[in-house]
């Protein structure tokens, strides 16, 4: 099993610069076979790191979206009803004469009528197994979370039909969390826990430098220092919320297709959209332009 | 930090003083995860203190508001070799402690403190469980100086524990509304047309399931207008973190405080630590400890903040001992205008000084007469008794 510093440098290779204290947890949840929640603003990188995590262990990588309302048969299995039916009319037509009905019901709940979904495939992944990113579990409700706790603590399920379906390679399991709401005890109790910063100056040039190559040195410096000031008091409290990575390399691909050199208000202010989202926002950021382009720390 | 072979041994004992130091400044701790961050500890490697730390900090707290007291408590514990030897020989029963320099927040340096030498200088009952804790009322001098210098200084491991538990356990309920749109839901009466039809889609028309559809409820906004004059500012400090842990659920939430002059709070209220949110308060607020001047403070906010109650749905949650000494004729122009724009008006009175209380004085009087509810507690010396009255008159008028 690689280290910590084997996994920044894989991370890296595909595509992701990881800090030392998320490797560390990531290290730690293969290590001792956690889950792992990863809790922090939006555009920090959480959904990134599992997809670059699941390349790097070479496994496939399996996406649970929640949303208020998530049921278990969205997220476990469902039986395909129609092709059930269509099973049953064939077998009606073919023979002319009725079969008996517990053979009829046996071939009518086979393996092959039920639909998977992302935590049932988990269970089922072949060698070496799968890495499950469950996002945004904080937008699922309570008996959803009371199930997840079940599976996290034993990855199986049973399905009435077909029996236990116990998981044969143990998934790599990441949750994400955007804190709209605090997650039950329970859960977070099962899971190691990780809290996502924004990343400091240096670690952004890196990430401008290896997503967005065709910009010029001067200009991914200046990205990253706008940006990192953007976040930082006094300026982080006028805006509702912060940008995020995506956001800054964004705005760097911009300014690149713009044939920028220099930032200048100017541009700043053609280019506020990327940065912001919020009519209020981006009204706010006109007036600092100035300010940020400034060369003090 | 070096650790040579011959402590490794000692290692999980270590750790285990760690895991209770955190315990004692106020995380929630088990020995279930303390047995995981041993089996963390190992895996990661005793070389690196900065992996080991992110290694511990991934186990051992799961909540954003301990971060930065683990950061803290890790660095004081791991830093000398001493303090952590100190530690652990407090584990034996008879061992005095050193006091640790004094730059950290107050409940990691309580949590540094030994609890022998805690108990001592508390002289408290130790018999006691662990989480009664009674707010004395005869704060000592220094304690009393040291407010009157308008230092909201951060909390200490017992008052942050009080707070919280108070917070949790009596929770300010505030009352809801039926908004306009509909959400699915288990027990709704409706039907939830779309979601039917689609699943019963998928089932070839027949409807074997019947989601429903309810109203959505929303949280009314709250405005939290605190007194912090001459005669609050013995209690000011626990109030605020205790409003601030209390409230911290709701987003739509307005914080002013006001003596003389009216301060808006809203943003410091959002940090997530208490301490932080203090040392916000200690910043910001001007006038701590002066004069009351009510009808002022309101006028203020007409002026200043005018789109802080929202869409006259607002609860304003007045917290003052109605002492006002401005002109009450101002005061009762601002409570007129306040009542128009807000659903309730909740005053709480949080020094009733005597049991046939009649509101002779102006301001008082005023606000009997406008208030829609009224709960007037003897005096915060229980922080409990605020609690429970916070919640009562905030429940008390529901829809």
């Amino acid at each position: 099993m690689m280290s910590v510093d084997g996994l920044i440098v894989a991370l890296r290779a595909q595509g992701y610069e990881a800090d030392r204290a998320t490797a560390t947890s990531v290290y730690l949840s293969l290590a001792l076979e956690r889950p792992l929640l990863l809790e922090g603003e939006p555009g920090v990188g959480k959904t990134e790191l599992a997809k670059a995590l699941a390349k790097v262990l070479g496994r496939s990588l399996l996406r649970l979206q929640c949303y208020d309302g998530l049921e278990l048969r969205d997220a476990l299995y469902e039986w395909n009803y129609a092709a059930q039916m269509l099973h049953l009319r064939a077998a009606g037509i073919q023979d002319g004469q009725p079969n008996s009905v517990p053979s009829l019901e046996q071939e009518v709940y086979q393996s092959k009528y039920l639909i998977r979904r992302p935590l049932l495939q988990a269970l089922e992944a072949p060698a070496p197994g799968a890495v499950l990113l469950i996002d945004e579990v904080d937008r699922a409700d309570e008996p959803f979370e009371a199930f997840l706790l079940e599976y996290l603590g034993e990855y199986q399920v049973s399905i009435p039909e077909l029996g236990t379906i116990k998981a044969s390679n143990k998934p790599v399991t990441i949750l994400t969390s955007n804190r709209t709401r605090d997650l039950n005890d329970a859960v977070k109790r099962r899971c190691l826990f990780h809290w996502m910063d924004y990343p400091d100056r240096e670690r952004e040039l890196s990430i401008l430098r290896s997503q967005v190559p065709q910009a010029s040195e001067a200009l991914s410096e200046q990205v990253s220092r706008i940006v990192n000031k953007l976040r930082s008091a006094p300026f982080a409290d006028a805006f509702s919320r912060s940008p995020g990575i995506a956001e800054s390399v964004e705005w760097a691909r911009a300014l690149v297709a713009l044939n920028t050199l220099v930032v200048d208000p100017e541009v700043i202010g053609d280019t506020a959209g990327i940065l912001f989202k919020q009519r209020e926002d981006v009204a706010q950021l006109l007036p600092m332009s100035h300010a940020l382009l400034s060369q003090d720390e | 930090m070096q650790l040579g072979d011959a402590r490794v041994g000692k290692w999980p004992v270590n750790l285990l003083g760690f895991a209770r130091a955190l315990r004692r400044s106020g995380v929630p701790m088990d020995s279930a995860k303390i047995a995981l961050s041993v089996q963390a500890a190992l895996a990661i490697g005793l070389e690196h203190k900065a992996d080991l730390k992110a290694a511990l900090a991934c186990v051992l707290i799961n909540r954003l508001e301990d971060r930065a007291v683990f950061h803290e408590l890790f660095d004081a514990y791991f830093k000398d070799p001493q303090v952590a030897n100190q530690l652990l020989a407090q584990m034996l029963p008879t061992a005095q402690g050193e006091a640790v320099p004094n730059k950290r927040k107050p409940r990691v340096n309580e949590a540094l403190t030994p609890k022998r030498a805690q108990d001592t200088l508390k002289s408290s009952d130790s018999s006691k469980k662990d989480q009664e804790f009674e707010l004395d009322a005869a704060m000592t001098a220094s304690d009393m100086a040291r407010l009157r210098q308008s230092d909201f200084g951060a909390l200490g491991a017992e008052e942050f524990k009080l707070v919280q538990r108070l917070a949790m356990q009596i929770p300010m309920v505030l009352p809801t509304y039926a908004t306009r749109r509909q959400r699915a839901s288990r027990v709704g009466r409706g039907l939830n047309w779309p979601r039917t039809f689609r699943q019963a889609l998928k089932t070839e028309g027949e409807f074997l399931d019947l989601p429903k559809r309810g109203p959505q409820r929303q949280a009314l906004p709250l405005m939290i207008i605190v007194d912090i004059s001459g005669s609050m500012e013995r209690y000011a400090r626990l109030l605020l973190a205790f409003l601030h842990q209390a409230s911290s659920q709701y987003t739509k939430r307005e914080v002013m405080v006001f003596g003389t002059e009216l301060t808006r709070l809203t943003a410091i209220f959002q940090r997530v630590d208490p301490d932080d949110m203090l040392e916000g308060v200690n910043e910001t607020v001007k006038d701590f400890g002066a004069g009351t001047l009510l009808g002022r403070s309101l006028n203020a906010i007409k002026v200043r903040y005018p789109r802080a109650l929202v869409a006259k749905r607002s609860i304003v949650l007045l917290i003052t001992d109605g002492l006002d000494t401005g002109d009450s004729q101002e005061l009762e122009e601002s409570l007129q205008w306040l009542k128009r724009h807000c659903k309730t008006l909740c005053w709480l009175n949080p020094l009733l000084r005597f049991e046939a209380y009649q509101p002779l004085a102006k301001g008082a009087s005023l606000l009997d007469r406008y208030a829609d509810a009224k709960i007037a507690i003897h005096n915060l010396t229980h922080l409990e008794q605020l609690a429970k009255a916070l919640a009562r008159v905030v429940s008390s008028k529901r829809e």
